[in-house]
C-alpha cells in the first residue's frame, strides 16, 4: 500500500522518527546477537560468595541472589520479551482495529453483537483462560502464549477504535468518499483507518510495556516463560524480596523496559506525524 | 502556575505526616503483632479444612486454654512432662485410661467456672467425623470420654500407646457448653466472631483483612496479663509486613524468609531476631510410580540405587546456605528441628560427585553420546522437578538444584506450578520429582503419614514394610520409642524415597520495647500474656 | 439544547434495549465462568493448605460445600440464590460472600475513586496541554516522565515509595488502611485524616503507572483534532482561541478518554491487586485475585459478576456521553 511507503519516508525524514529507528535496531541487534558474546545466563558460580555484588569490573550489572550476571540476563532476556511483546501486541492492535472498525462504522446489530462480544471478552478474566491452557498444556509453549495475550487483549483497543470511527463517520470526508461510491470496506480501511491511526499507535506504545510487565505477572503465578529463560518483567518479580537490598537486580532490567517503551514510543510518534501530514 | 496548584497539595500531605508521626505513639502495655493471615475462625473444632490454617491456631491459644500444655522438651509420649493449665493435675488409672482434674480456678470470660461438662461437650464435637474430620482422624484411639463429678474427666482409650495424653491435650481446647446448643449443632456465627474462652485474651475489635484487636482478661487463669492490649495486624504480603515492623507500626511479627529480610532486621536498630525451631521441612519426593501408568514403578527413580546416586551429586549443605545462611540444617530423614527424635541423629551425607557416578554407571547411566547428559538404552536421564511458586525458598532451592544436578549429568527441568495446580498434580501422583514442604506436628507419630505404605499424604507410594514395623514399635513403646524411631530414620535414610534438603529455624523479629519475650516453637504467641511492652 | 433532545427522544427504548443486553451478556458469562472455573485444574480442598487433608476429611468437607453435587445442580441452586440475593458462603473464609464483597467495597471505591479522579482532572488537562505545547520541551518531558512512571511494575514502585516514605522517612504509613491503635471513639476529622494518609501511597502509585496512559490518549485525540477543518474555519471566522478549545477541540477530544472511564471502571475490581497487595490496602482486586488462587468458586462467581457487571455499565455510560458530546452521532446500538 502506498501509504506505507509514505509513512517510512515521513518517518525517516523526522530526526526523532530516525533515533526511534535506530534504537529499536540496536536493541534487536542485542537481543540477537548478544548472547553469543556474554556468558551464560543460567551460571551461578558462587552461589554463597557471589550472590548479589553490587555492578562491578566483572559484573557490570551486578550479580543476583542465585550469583548470575545480571547483564547476560539482561541481554538474553530481551529477545523472550521482546517476542513476546511485540508479537502479541501485533495480534492484538489487528484485532482491535478491525472490530472496532467494523463496530463503528457499521453499526446496528453488527454493533450490538461484536461490542457485547467485547463485554464478554472483558468479563473474563484472563488468568482464567490461561489456567484453563494448563490442563492441556503441562508448560505453556511460547507460541501459544504470545497468540493468547494477544487474543485476550484487543477488547479495550477496540472500544476505542470504535469511539472514534462514531465520532468520525458523519465528518465530510467520510460522506464524500461514500458519495463517490466507495465500498464500505475501502471506507473502512482506507479512509477511516488512518484517522483512527492516532489512538492504535498510543495503544503500540503503552501496549508494549503493559505486556512484558504481563507476562512478569504470569511468570510470577507458573504461566509464562519457565525459569532458568529469563524475561525481563520475571526478573524484576524474582527481585522483590531484594528490591532495596540490591536494587540493581530490578533496576536494570526495568531501565531495559524503559527504553524500549520509549523507543518505541518515538517511533510512534514519528508515525503519527506522517499520518497526521495527510489531509483528512 | 503550577507551583500555585503544587501548594496546597504540599500542605496537605504536611499535615497528614505530622498527624501520622503522632498517631504511633504506643501507650505502654500495648503490643502489635504483624502476620500474613486473617484468622477467621479461631474457634476450637471449628477449624477444619480451609479454616485449620496457623492463624487461626494461633489466635485460638489466645482465647482458649488447652488442658495441658507442652514441656520446654517436647516430649509428647510422656506425660510427667508436660505443664498444667486448664487442667491442675492428671493420673493414668490404667493403661487404657487417663483420668484429667481440671483447676477450680478456671472461669470463663462470661464468669461460669470450667466444668467436666464442658470437656465432654468438645470432645464430642471433635470425635464426630461429620463436624470435624481431622480431629476425629487425630482422635480415633479415644474411645469414651466421661464426667466423673464437676471438675474430673475420665478419658477411655481403644488401644494402649505412650500418646493418649498428647492427644488429648493437644490437638484440641475445652468450649464453653453452656454458650453452645447441642454437640451436633454448627457453632454459631456471632460466636465465632465475639467468641467467649478462658483464655488471656477476649476479642473486643475486628476489621476483617485489616486487624484484630485483644483486650487482656483480668480473671485470667494465671493472673492478669501484663500485656493489656494486643493488635493483630495483617498483610499478605511479606514485603509489606516488613515495612511495617521496618517503620515501627509493627513490635513483632511472624517468622521472617529470605536471607535479604534476616539481613535488614539485624541492621535495624530497633530490632532484635529471636530464633526458634521451625516445624517446616523441606524435601525433594520422589516418585516411586509411573507418571503415565501408576501400575508400574518410575522407569527412572524406581530404582533406589538412582535415587541414592542423584542424592549424593547434590551438595544440600551449600544449598542451605546459599538460602538460609545459618538458620538451617540438613536433616538427617524426614525431621524438622521441632521433633524431638532428631536428637542423637547421625549428620546428613555429603556431596560425592565420583560415588555418584560410580553408583550411575553400577545401573547402566552413562554419558555415552558426551552430550553432558547421563543416558541409558537412548533414554537420557532427564526428570522434571515441580514446585509451587508461592514459595520463594523453593523457587531459589530449585534453580540451585538443577545447576547442581546439570553438573552430575542429570537433566533437570524446572516446573513452577501455581499453587492449586501443584497440589492437584501432586495428589495425583503426576510428578516426577516433587520439591515439597512438609509442616509437622510435635508428635513424630506425624510420620506415618507420609512415609508408611498406607500414609494418607505417601504420594508418591512408598512403601516399606520394615518401616512399618518401625513406626508400630516406635509408637507404642511406653519409653518414647527413641531407638525404633532412630531405626526407622536409618531405614529411611537408605531407602532414599526423597532428599531432605532443609530443615530451618524460624526468626522472629522483635522490637527492643519488648521485654521478657518468650516464643514457643508449637505456637508462637502462646506466652505473649506474660511480655513487658514498655 | 440540541442534544438534549436528541437525549429524550431515543433514549428510553435504546436503555431498555441495552439493559436487556446486559442481562443477557451477564448470564452468558456466568455460565461460561462457571464452567471453566470447575475445568480448571485445581480443587478448592486439595490446594495448598497448611497441613494436608486426607482423603477422608476431603469427602467430608465436599459433601458439606456441595461440591459432590453434578454441575447443572450446584448451578441451579447458585442462580437461585443469586436472585434471592444469597450469593453463597465462601468456601476459604466460611462467611457469605456478600458479606465480604460489601466490607472491601468502601476500600476499593476509596482508592479506584482517587485514582480516577486524579485522571480524569490532572490527566486530561496535562494530555491537552502537551497537545497545545506540541513538541516544545514541556511537552517532551511529560512525554518522557509519564511514559516512565507508565514503565514501572506497580508493586516495585509501591515498594519503593513504601520504604522511601514510609520506613527511611516515616512521613506516611508503610502499609494498611487505618491505625489500628487510633482510639474508636476518636472523632470522624481524625479518623478520615487517617485514611486519608494511609491512601496517599498507594494512590500515589497507581496514579504515576496510569496518568500516561489518560495523558497520552487525551494528547493525541487534541492533536488530531486540533488540526481538523472545522477548526481553521472557526478561528478563521474569528472566534477567540480559548472559545474555539473548549466548544469544539475538546468535545471531540474527550472521547478516547470517556472510552477509558468505561474501561477501567472493572479494573477498580480486578486490576490493583499488585498495589493492594504491597500496601495491605484491604480492596477487592486482592480478594478476587485470592479466589482464583484458592479456587473459592462462590467467592469467584460473586466477584467475577461484579466485575462483569461494572464492563457492561461502563459500556453503557461511555455510549450515552458519546451522544451527550456530540449532537451527531445518534445513541450507538
Amino acid at each position: 500500500m502506498s501509504w506505507l511507503d509514505e509513512a517510512w519516508a515521513a518517518v525517516w525524514r523526522r530526526r526523532s522518527g530516525r533515533a526511534a529507528l535506530i534504537a529499536l535496531a540496536a536493541i534487536a541487534l542485542i537481543a540477537l546477537a548478544g548472547p553469543l558474546l556474554l556468558p551464560d545466563p543460567a551460571a551461578q558460580p558462587d552461589i554463597i560468595g557471589g550472590a548479589s555484588l553490587p555492578p562491578d569490573a566483572e559484573h557490570p550489572f551486578g550479580t543476583d541472589q542465585l550469583s548470575r550476571d545480571v547483564l547476560s540476563r539482561v541481554v538474553s532476556g530481551a529477545r523472550v520479551s521482546l517476542a513476546v511483546a511485540g508479537l502479541a501486541v501485533l495480534v492484538s492492535l489487528t484485532i482491535g482495529a478491525s472490530v472496532g472498525l467494523t463496530a463503528g462504522y457499521l453499526g446496528g446489530a453488527m454493533d450490538a453483537v461484536l461490542m457485547r462480544l467485547v463485554d464478554a471478552g472483558l468479563a473474563i478474566p484472563r488468568l482464567f483462560i490461561l489456567l484453563l491452557l494448563l490442563a492441556v498444556w503441562e508448560r505453556i509453549p511460547l507460541p501459544a502464549l504470545i497468540l493468547i495475550l494477544g487474543t485476550t487483549g484487543w477488547f479495550g483497543t477496540s472500544r476505542l477504535v470504535r469511539g472514534e470511527v462514531i465520532r468520525l463517520r458523519h465528518e465530510p470526508f467520510v460522506s464524500g468518499a461514500e458519495a463517490l461510491g466507495a465500498g464500505r470496506r475501502r471506507v473502512m480501511f482506507r479512509h477511516l483507518l488512518p484517522n483512527t491511526a492516532g489512538p492504535l499507535l498510543v495503544a503500540a506504545t503503552l501496549g508494549v510495556g503493559e505486556v512484558i510487565l504481563l507476562e512478569a505477572g504470569l511468570s510470577f503465578l507458573g504461566l509464562g516463560i519457565q525459569p532458568p529463560t529469563p524475561s525481563w518483567g520475571a526478573m524484576i518479580l524474582d527481585a522483590k524480596p531484594v528490591l532495596i537490598a540490591a536494587p540493581w537486580t530490578s533496576l536494570f532490567p526495568g531501565l531495559a523496559i524503559l527504553t524500549t517503551v520509549l523507543a518505541v514510543n518515538l517511533l510512534g510518534d514519528a508515525l503519527s506525524d506522517a499520518f497526521d501530514s495527510r489531509v483528512p | 502556575m503550577i507551583a500555585r496548584r503544587v501548594a496546597p497539595v504540599c500542605a496537605v500531605v504536611c499535615a497528614l505526616a505530622i498527624g501520622h508521626a503522632s498517631a504511633q505513639a504506643r501507650p505502654p502495655g500495648t503490643v502489635v503483632i504483624v502476620t500474613g493471615q486473617y484468622p477467621g475462625s479461631p474457634v476450637p473444632t471449628a477449624m477444619e479444612g480451609p479454616q485449620s490454617t496457623t492463624a487461626n491456631q494461633e489466635l485460638s491459644d489466645q482465647l482458649f486454654l488447652r488442658l495441658a500444655n507442652l514441656g520446654p522438651d517436647r516430649r509428647t509420649a510422656d506425660e510427667r512432662s508436660f505443664q498444667p493449665a486448664l487442667a491442675r493435675k492428671w493420673e493414668r488409672l490404667d493403661s487404657l485410661t487417663l483420668a484429667i482434674e481440671l483447676d477450680p480456678r478456671a472461669r470463663w470470660q462470661d464468669g461460669r467456672p470450667v466444668v467436666a461438662n464442658d470437656v465432654v461437650f468438645t470432645f464430642a464435637r471433635a470425635r464426630n467425623p461429620k463436624i470435624a474430620p481431622k480431629l476425629a482422624n487425630l482422635l480415633r484411639h479415644l474411645a469414651e470420654v466421661t464426667a466423673d463429678g464437676d471438675r474430673r474427666v475420665i478419658f477411655r482409650f481403644s488401644r494402649a500407646y505412650p500418646e493418649q495424653f498428647y492427644d488429648i491435650v493437644f490437638h484440641t481446647s475445652p468450649l464453653p457448653s453452656h454458650r453452645l446448643g447441642a454437640p451436633t449443632d454448627e457453632i454459631p456465627r456471632d460466636f465465632i466472631a465475639n467468641p467467649v474462652g478462658n483464655g488471656p485474651y477476649r476479642i473486643t475489635r475486628a476489621v476483617p483483612g485489616q486487624f484484630i484487636e485483644l483486650t487482656a482478661n483480668p480473671d485470667f487463669l494465671f493472673g492478669a496479663p501484663t500485656v493489656s492490649r494486643v493488635l493483630f495486624r495483617f498483610a499478605t504480603d511479606a514485603e509489606a509486613r516488613m515495612n511495617l515492623l521496618l517503620s515501627d507500626e509493627a513490635d513483632a511479627m511472624e517468622t521472617i524468609l529470605g536471607l535479604a529480610n534476616i539481613r535488614r532486621v539485624a541492621t535495624a536498630s530497633h530490632l532484635r531476631a529471636i530464633t526458634l525451631p521451625s516445624s517446616t521441612m523441606g524435601y525433594l519426593l520422589f516418585n516411586q510410580r509411573d507418571r503415565a501408568d501408576p501400575s508400574r514403578p518410575h522407569p527412572i527413580l524406581g530404582d533406589p540405587v538412582v535415587r541414592r546416586a542423584i542424592r549424593l551429586s547434590l551438595d544440600r549443605q551449600a544449598i542451605v546456605r546459599a538460602t538460609f545462611d545459618r538458620f538451617a540444617d540438613v536433616p538427617y530423614g524426614p525431621v524438622s528441628q521441632l521433633l524431638w527424635i532428631r536428637a542423637g541423629s547421625p549428620k546428613a551425607e555429603r556431596q560425592n560427585l565420583a560415588e555418584a557416578r560410580r553408583l550411575f554407571a553400577s545401573r547402566g547411566w552413562t554419558d555415552s553420546d558426551s552430550d553432558g547428559v547421563l543416558d541409558r538404552d537412548g533414554v537420557p536421564l532427564a526428570l522434571a522437578l515441580s514446585y509451587p511458586l508461592t514459595s520463594e525458598v523453593r523457587r531459589q532451592a530449585s534453580l540451585l538444584v538443577q545447576e547442581q544436578l546439570r553438573r552430575a549429568g542429570v537433566r533437570i527441568e524446572l516446573a513452577r506450578l501455581e499453587g492449586a495446580v501443584w497440589n492437584e498434580r501432586r495428589s495425583r501422583g503426576d510428578f516426577d520429582i516433587d520439591f515439597s514442604s512438609a509442616l509437622q506436628d510435635p508428635t513424630p507419630s506425624g510420620l506415618t503419614q507420609g512415609w508408611s505404605c498406607g500414609g494418607g499424604t505417601n504420594v508418591a507410594k512408598y512403601c516399606n514394610p520394615a518401616v512399618d514395623s518401625l513406626f508400630e514399635r516406635a509408637i507404642s513403646d511406653p519409653a518414647g520409642g527413641a531407638p525404633a524411631w532412630q531405626a526407622a530414620l536409618r531405614q529411611i535414610e537408605a531407602d532414599a524415597p526423597a532428599v531432605f534438603m532443609y530443615a530451618p529455624l524460624n526468626i522472629y523479629p522483635v522490637s527492643r520495647r519488648l521485654r521478657d519475650v518468650r516464643l514457643r516453637p508449637e505456637s508462637a504467641w502462646l506466652q505473649l500474656w506474660s511480655w513487658h511492652a514498655g | 439544547m440540541a442534544p438534549a433532545l436528541v437525549l429524550a427522544r431515543g433514549v428510553s427504548s435504546w436503555l431498555v434495549r441495552r439493559a436487556a443486553q446486559a442481562g443477557a451478556t451477564l448470564a452468558v458469562v456466568l455460565v461460561l465462568l462457571f464452567v471453566l472455573m470447575r475445568i480448571a485444574p485445581g480443587d478448592p480442598l486439595t490446594r495448598i493448605t497448611d497441613r494436608p487433608l486426607s482423603p477422608t476429611e476431603i469427602a467430608v468437607l465436599r459433601a458439606r460445600y456441595s461440591l459432590d453435587q453434578p454441575l447443572s445442580r450446584q448451578f441451579a441452586s447458585y442462580l437461585g440464590g443469586a436472585l434471592r440475593g444469597d450469593f453463597g458462603t465462601s468456601i476459604e473464609y466460611g462467611r457469605p460472600v456478600a458479606a465480604l464483597i460489601a466490607e472491601r467495597l468502601p476500600a476499593t471505591l476509596l482508592l479506584g475513586g482517587a485514582v480516577l479522579l486524579v485522571n480524569f482532572t490532572l490527566g486530561v488537562w496535562l494530555g491537552a496541554l502537551q497537545a497545545t505545547r506540541r513538541d516544545t520541551l514541556l511537552d517532551r518531558s511529560l512525554t518522557a516522565l509519564s511514559l516512565t512512571g507508565h514503565a514501572m511494575p506497580s508493586f516495585w514502585l509501591g515498594l519503593v515509595l513504601a520504604w522511601l516514605v514510609g520506613v527511611r522517612w516515616r512521613l506516611l504509613p508503610a502499609a494498611g488502611m487505618e491505625n489500628p491503635l487510633l482510639d474508636p471513639s476518636a472523632g470522624m476529622p481524625a479518623r478520615a485524616a487517617d485514611v486519608m494518609a494511609h491512601l496517599a501511597l498507594p494512590a500515589l502509585t497507581l496514579c504515576v503507572v496510569s496518568l500516561a496512559t489518560t495523558m497520552r490518549y487525551q494528547r493525541r485525540a487534541m492533536i488530531e483534532v486540533l488540526r481538523f477543518p472545522y477548526i481553521a474555519t472557526a478561528r478563521a471566522k474569528g472566534v477567540p482561541e480559548r472559545q474555539v478549545r473548549r466548544h469544539h477541540a475538546w468535545r471531540n477530544a474527550l472521547f478516547p478518554v470517556l472510552t477509558l472511564f468505561g474501561l477501567w471502571l472493572p479494573i477498580l475490581v480486578t486490576g490493583t491487586v499488585f498495589v493492594e497487595s504491597v500496601f495491605a490496602w484491604p480492596g477487592l482486586g486482592s480478594l478476587a485475585a485470592e479466589a482464583v488462587g484458592a479456587r473459592d468458586y462462590p467467592l469467584l462467581m460473586g466477584t467475577a459478576a461484579l466485575s462483569a457487571t461494572l464492563v457492561v455499565v461502563g459500556g453503557i455510560l461511555t455510549d450515552l456521553a458519546y451522544a451527550v458530546l456530540d449532537p451527531r452521532v445518534r445513541v450507538a446500538a
